[in-house]
């Protein structure tokens, strides 16, 4: 019997009690847990995957870049792996939780400083563990007229850990990888790299010029396990003297051409600038009711009662959340352009004024939008209940047709299995992010392999039309990389022996081995 | 941070602390259990997301288990987020808080 709740493929336990040893000497044995009730936060999921094939060996605290070159020393010794996280809070791609079983969590929380926020060029650079509630605190402290761009989870998430993972947030910043710059990332062999003109000693460009000289390198390290980035530069959007959001509503499901037809045009141009979103009417009212509420009967609901209940609570069957930024002047121009739009497309434009101070749904738009911290979204896991959540997120080409079409397979998929199309699509540039919930109950083993089920399903149908999702999770990992080609996953092969031939750092992480 | 801008802060975080309000901040370190509730917990407890969970005699054990556990949809939070002494405060300020939870 194992004094360890989960022990990392192919190592003996002698060996791992050296590398638990090695870890206390440099960390202090409270910095490394292995008990199975220190671990229990770890093991917290809200994806359906079964916690056994992800539980952690091991979860072990560095507050520094020095420690963990010492760590990684170690780990290629005794071929322990570890799986970097930020602060863990990737809900409904796997939390915490490592990509296969064994692996060593290496939590990064506590490498959290705020190294430098310029109000002139307008950027931060951060570590790991510091959350957007921090970032924001640090902004509000010193009443620098800077945006932030968080995700839902913002108050307790990172924005390097979800800029790494290429997440979305809702501002004109929105594509959080795009408005990064600049990487410092701990090699396995404890090498530190500093990306861009990171490279250059003395440099002080860093944060304002991304590309450097010769191969740009930032990309390899993202959804990667190729390293461990240890500081990130962030661009922060100048806080705009005026901003106006609104919604659009439209009656009918097949509205959904009409929205992003009138969108695309708009955002290409940057009169509409933001990641606004467009939210069916099921995500609506996902958001603020239980389901058990408006529904009762068997299987997914059908489109004609969410018809109904489209009506009766006020929500559009197509609702689309943006905004303008600009001066009063020239929001004053752009509103002329927008509203005229999206009434010729038949959508019904409104703002607060016509919504008055108190419409939820409305609110959490508004705030997110100008980069404020709220989770009202999280409304949704009360839906179904029983904290199961995964996302489904394919790419789309920003194109009303297209959207129609994903739309259509999607919700094939999911009533088949008796699952709600809760979706939305985020707007991209060029793109929309196609963002559905697999919302079910994960107290009940049937419901968790229904949804586990559908999501392998959907992949599958999609990746026939030659749709692709731009994340996953740590379920879904070999698969996904499958599904993105042979070439691509031997060249990813290739550089992994090359930067890790130990394979120690987070096997698995996007389909990615030894 | 230059000497007027420092008495700024100093100045705001004075009116915080008379207010009740956590003080903001911006050093990676809690500095009040209030402001751990207000800064993770308020997100979901006072935004109609999770339960109301001040003013419910909430036994400190039961607390305690749920933020390292997790339940359904709330989320489990490590020692590296919130360690043992903080979370002590907390759970002692959630499980002693009155009734009606503040607007």
């Amino acid at each position: 019997m194992s004094k360890y709740i989960a022990l990392p493929k192919g190592v003996a336990e002698a060996d791992f009690d050296k590398a638990i040893a090695e870890f206390k000497k440099i960390l202090g044995a409270d910095n490394v847990l292995h008990s199975r009730e220190r671990l229990a936060p770890y093991l917290k999921i809200m994806i359906p995957a079964q916690i056994e094939e992800h539980t952690p060996s091991a979860a072990i605290m560095p507050e520094s870049v020095e420690q963990i070159q010492r760590i990684l020393r170690v780990c290629n010794r005794y071929k322990t792996p570890v799986w970097p996280i930020s602060t863990g809070k990737n809900f409904g791609y796997g939390s915490a939780a490592p990509a296969t079983r064994g692996q060593i969590v290496l939590d990064l929380k506590r490498l959290n400083r705020i190294i430098e926020v310029d109000p002139d060029l307008c950027y931060a650079l951060v570590e790991p563990g510091v959350t957007y509630q921090q970032l924001h605190d640090y902004i509000k402290e010193r009443n620098l007229p800077l945006w932030l761009d968080p995700p839902i989870p913002g108050p307790v998430a990172s924005p390097l850990g979800n800029t790494v993972e290429r997440g979305v947030g809702y501002t004109p910043y929105g594509e959080h990888f795009l408005f990064s710059c600049g990487m410092e990332v701990v090699l396995a062999n404890g090498d530190i790299l500093r990306t861009g003109m990171g490279s250059m000693p003395n440099s002080n460009t860093w944060q304002v010029f991304k590309w450097g000289y010769g191969p740009s390198l930032d990309g390899i390290f993202t959804q990667s396990n190729f390293g461990i980035v240890t500081k990130l530069g962030i661009w922060l959007m100048p806080a705009p003297p005026a901003y106006k959001p609104f919604v659009v509503r439209y009656p009918d499901q097949g509205d959904i051409v009409k929205a992003i037809e009138t969108v695309r045009p708009l955002r290409i141009a940057q009169v509409i600038p933001n990641a606004g979103t467009v939210s069916n009417a099921l995500w609506e009212l996902a958001v603020v009711n239980r389901r058990a509420d408006l529904y009762t009967g068997e299987g997914a609901i059908p489109d004609a009662s969410v018809a109904k209940l489209a009506k009766a609570h006020g929500v559009g069957s197509w609702n689309v959340y943006t905004a303008l930024y600009g001066t009063e002047e020239t929001i004053a121009e752009h509103w002329k352009i927008v509203t005229a739009a999206f009434k010729a497309s038949g959508g019904t434009v409104l703002t607060q004024e016509d919504l008055g101070p108190d419409d939820p749904l409305f609110n959490y738009r508004r705030d997110v939008m100008r980069g404020d911290l709220t989770m009202r979204e999280f409304g949704l896991y009360n839906w179904r209940g029983g904290g199961g959540s995964m996302w489904f997120a394919p790419v789309s080409q920003a194109r009303g047709s297209e959207t129609l079409k994903q739309m259509g397979l999607a919700k094939r998929i999911l009533n088949k299995y008796g699952i709600d199309y809760v979706g939305l699509f985020v707007i991209g540039w060029r793109d929309m992010h196609h963002i559905i919930d697999i919302l079910y109950d994960r107290t009940l083993p049937a419901e968790l392999a229904k949804a586990r089920s559908c999501y392998d399903e959907l992949l599958d149908d999609f990746a026939r039309e030659g749709y692709g999702v731009y994340r996953t999770n740590i379920d879904f990992m070999d698969k996904v990389a499958k599904l993105y080609g042979p070439v691509k996953a031997s060249v990813n092969r290739k550089i992994k022996k090359a930067l890790d031939p130990n394979g120690i750092l987070a096997p698995g992480k996007s389909g990615i081995h030894r | 941070m230059k000497r007027l801008d420092l008495i700024r802060v100093l100045a705001a975080a004075a009116v915080f602390v008379a207010s009740g309000q956590a003080n903001a901040d911006s050093t990676g370190k809690w500095q009040s259990s209030q402001e751990i509730y207000d800064k993770v917990c308020g997100y979901c407890h006072e935004a109609n997301v999770g339960p109301v969970i001040t003013g419910r005699n909430l036994m400190p054990e039961y607390i305690q288990a749920i933020v390292r556990n997790g339940n359904r949809a709330m989320p489990a939070f490590r020692e590296s987020e919130i360690n043992d002494a903080a979370l002590a405060g907390v759970v002692k300020l959630v499980s002693t808080s009155p009734a009606a939870a503040k607007k």
